[in-house]
């Protein structure tokens, strides 16, 4: 088995660049939307053949047992060639949660078929009363002999029309305060009493599903990390998230299209647009001096401060300038829906200005950020 | 999710140096630098304190980045920054930037050895505080106009140079002029004959020079350097000068964000502390964001630019910070006074001392907008083929 690990960083960045420019397919570099799994699960078969699916879980689960600075040095390639994200909450979240929580039989039972993609999981967390006070759902599961029986609806889960499984978050007990009555539970979506119903985005996709649970049965022993402890298993959780969702890869590349555009249309004869454009360039410079401070961190395997929110909302919003300015650039066709011409290139100029909506409001709202390190960070009382 | 444990992270040695230094300037801060200090320097003649200087010169910070031939340390740029920041912190009237970064650098930049010798201990030893006197007009690339004709070995210089810092107190200028095709740049003493400094009141309380020279002779031994390297040689100290003088925006807007948060805390209304109230939390958040931004943009811009590069690349990363930090700290003064409100407006209330002296800074050396124009010009905005 190759110990990862012993190589220098340079070697290692060189073999993965490699492994993506052999394996991943042209068609889907820089793809403008959420790929769904029929359509880059060939990508995910490829690498878990090789034995790169995994590159952050320890050997023994089927992992590459990537140390954080390798892991980073694997984002990063993925990232500069245009890499698509494959429905990966298996992989990103609830597999490193039943490796660090779950029970010996639920790793036998749920592990290997992550790595191998038998099983896409899909998570259910938020409500429609909800959303950014989580805390606050209402999801039922009832004890019934050695099942829970889980009533309620569960909105806005990423891909889970995709999904074989997933992992909800319910209330056990509605006496006690909000965060101690929540249980964390593995479902799998074939059970009965489970509908899963696609949302029609504004963007004209339907990458958000609502879920139906209808007196679903649920075994007992798919609990994760005890009756009563999900609000703890789903905040551990969320703790390493957050560097990924400020990752400057959208901005950057949402950036690289509008000089594009601008060159083509002669936008930087304007003095300006030019001044505008030098401000979000130099915004998403300074985005990635921020990122690679917290990465930094990670590389060395030190703890993520608080303040790592911030890269969240710094990454969201300065991506969401750089659509506005790609719309205002664009003039009339500011205002199509769909792929035009723009003196000689095809651009939709709305797949930006229309995903900086969601940006700012998944993962916990730029709002609910803010609320987060005022109080973690800059000690203002609450 | 990935199970990081508590690791202690390991410093590498050029960190801990830098620890070190930040510790130090901390300390000294901490003893010798009170808001109180800046309401009397304002009434004085000149604006800062000499022995106090003298004092910074012991401590090693004057001839920081100096040549050690000279009784320089010859740290770096990252270095430099860290000290600076920390000074500034605890508000810095002292012109350890515009004299030890920016006129120090330049003299060593120079290719006038004798000089040099001259004029490098003292500044070290805390003796001698020199001004760069470069620009004519309003923006940091107005043209230069002044003139430096050669007369025999010496030179004859013409010209009127603007916004000088110090101007109060300082003991010589280096003086860029066109020479030949060149850029020539010469060491002119305060009180030269024909060479006649005008002071003018900076937003901060220091008074800043207008310096107009009418037939100044200048001798040979006088020439910081000559017109084959002058130009380079401004290019670099005044991208130093950038990148330190960001340092001291930052050191600025932590002190006055410490105040505003502090003030938050503690000031109740309604019955209730005023940093309760979500509408200024979450504007005390942006700003915390934009301090950290220009830090972190700090330490990458520092870090690459003592890689090197070529002047283009060099040039940007310096217009790049100085824009950051600019407008980052005319930010947080500005909300800093809306957030203390109307007591912040008051001259009796320190938080004042920092939007002074962040204003005067944002403007000196160039503002974010002329900085965002220097950018896009060295980093070939808008010539992408």
């Amino acid at each position: 088995m190759t110990n990862w690990n012993a190589m220098s960083d340079e070697e290692f960045r060189q073999i993965a660049r490699k492994f993506i420019e052999d394996n991943y397919p042209q068609k889907l570099r820089y793809p403008s939307k959420r790929l769904r799994w029929a359509e880059i699960k060939d990508w995910y078969f490829t690498q878990s053949k090789a034995g790169w699916i995994a590159p952050g879980w320890p050997v023994e689960h089927g992992g590459m047992g990537l140390a954080p600075g390798k892991l980073i040095i694997w984002v990063e390639e993925q990232e500069n060639y245009g890499v698509g994200r494959a429905p990966d909450h298996g992989l990103t979240m609830i597999g490193p949660t039943i490796i660090q929580l779950g029970s010996p039989e639920q790793k036998a039972q749920y592990l290997p078929k992550i790595i191998t993609g038998e099983h896409v999981w899909g998570q259910c967390y938020s409500e429609p009363n909800a959303g950014s006070d989580l805390a606050s759902l209402r999801t039922e599961a009832v004890l019934d002999g050695d099942h829970f029986v889980v009533n309620g609806q569960k909105i806005w889960s990423t891909l889970a029309q995709d999904a074989t499984h997933l992992y909800v978050l319910v209330r056990t007990d509605k006496n006690v305060k909000k965060q101690e009555g929540i249980t964390f539970l593995l479902v799998d979506a074939n059970t009965p009493g489970i509908t899963i119903r696609p949302i029609m985005t504004i963007a004209g996709d339907d990458k958000f599903c609502e879920v139906f649970f209808d007196n679903v049965r649920v075994p007992a022993a798919n609990v994760i990390g005890g009756v009563n402890k999900g609000w703890t298993v789903a905040k551990t959780q969320l703790g390493f998230e957050r560097i990924f969702l400020g990752s400057p890869k959208l901005p950057q590349y949402a950036l690289g299209r509008l000089e594009d555009i601008a060159m083509k249309i002669g936008a930087f004869d304007d003095a300006l647009f030019t001044d505008k454009f030098t401000q979000l360039k130099l915004d998403v410079a300074d985005l990635n001096a921020l990122y690679r401070r917290y990465t930094e961190i990670v590389r060395r395997g030190g703890q993520l401060p608080p303040d790592v929110s911030m890269l969240k909302v710094w990454s969201t919003e300065t991506y969401a300038r750089i659509a506005s300015l790609m719309v205002e650039a664009a003039g009339a066709a500011g205002g199509l829906d769909g792929a035009t011409d723009l003196g000689g290139m095809t651009e939709d100029i709305m797949t930006h200005y229309y995903y900086a909506r969601p940006a700012t409001i998944y993962g916990g709202s730029n709002e609910v950020q803010r609320n987060i390190l005022s109080r973690a960070t800059l000690n203002l009382p609450g | 999710m990935m199970s990081t444990p508590a690791a202690q992270v390991a410093e590498d040695p050029a960190e801990e140096q830098r620890r070190m230094l930040r510790e130090s300037a901390l300390a000294f801060a901490a003893n010798e630098l009170k808001p109180a200090r800046m309401r009397t320097l304002r009434l004085q003649p000149v604006q800062f304190d000499r022995k106090l200087w003298k004092t910074m010169a012991e401590m090693g910070w004057t001839g920081l980045m100096l040549p050690e031939a000279h009784g320089g340390s010859a740290l770096g740029i990252a270095d430099m920054s860290a000290v600076v920041e920390e000074l500034s912190r605890a508000l810095l009237p002292e012109p350890l930037v515009a004299s030890a970064v920016f006129a120090g650098n330049l003299i060593a930049h120079g290719d006038n050895d004798a000089l040099k010798a001259k004029l490098l201990p003292a500044l070290v030893a805390g003796d001698l505080i020199p001004a760069v006197a470069f620009q004519e007009g309003l923006k940091i690339d107005s043209p230069v106009q002044s003139r430096a004709e050669a007369a025999g070995k010496d030179f004859v210089l013409n010209g009127v140079k603007s916004y000088v810092r110090p101007g109060a107190g300082a003991d010589g200028f280096v003086v860029s002029a066109k020479c030949g095709d060149g850029l020539g740049l010469f060491w002119i003493p305060a009180g030269t004959t024909g060479a006649e400094l005008k002071l003018e009141r900076s937003t901060d309380g220091t008074d800043i020079g207008t310096l107009t020279l009418k037939n100044v002779k200048v001798g040979a031994d006088n020439v910081v350097a000559s017109a084959k390297v002058g130009a380079a040689a401004f290019d670099r100290a005044f991208n130093e000068a950038l990148i330190a003088g960001s340092a001291e925006l930052l050191g600025l807007m932590r002190g006055a964000l410490d105040m505003t948060t502090n003030y938050l805390r503690t000031r109740v209304q309604f019955g209730k502390p005023i940093g309760s109230f979500q509408a200024l939390q979450h504007r005390a958040v942006d700003l915390y964001l934009q301090q950290e931004l220009t830090a972190a943009a700090l330490v990458e811009v520092a870090r690459l630019f003592e890689e090197g590069g070529s002047g283009d690349q060099l040039n940007a990363l310096a217009s790049r910070i100085k824009a950051r930090a600019s407008d980052a700290a005319m930010q947080i003064a500005r909300e800093a006074i809306q957030m203390h409100g109307a007591i912040g407006f008051t001259d009796e209330y320190d938080v004042g001392f920092y939007f002074k002296r962040i204003v005067a800074l944002s403007a000196w050396l160039g503002n974010s907008a002329e900085h965002r124009r220097r950018y896009a010009a060295c980093s070939g905005i808008g010539k992408k083929t």
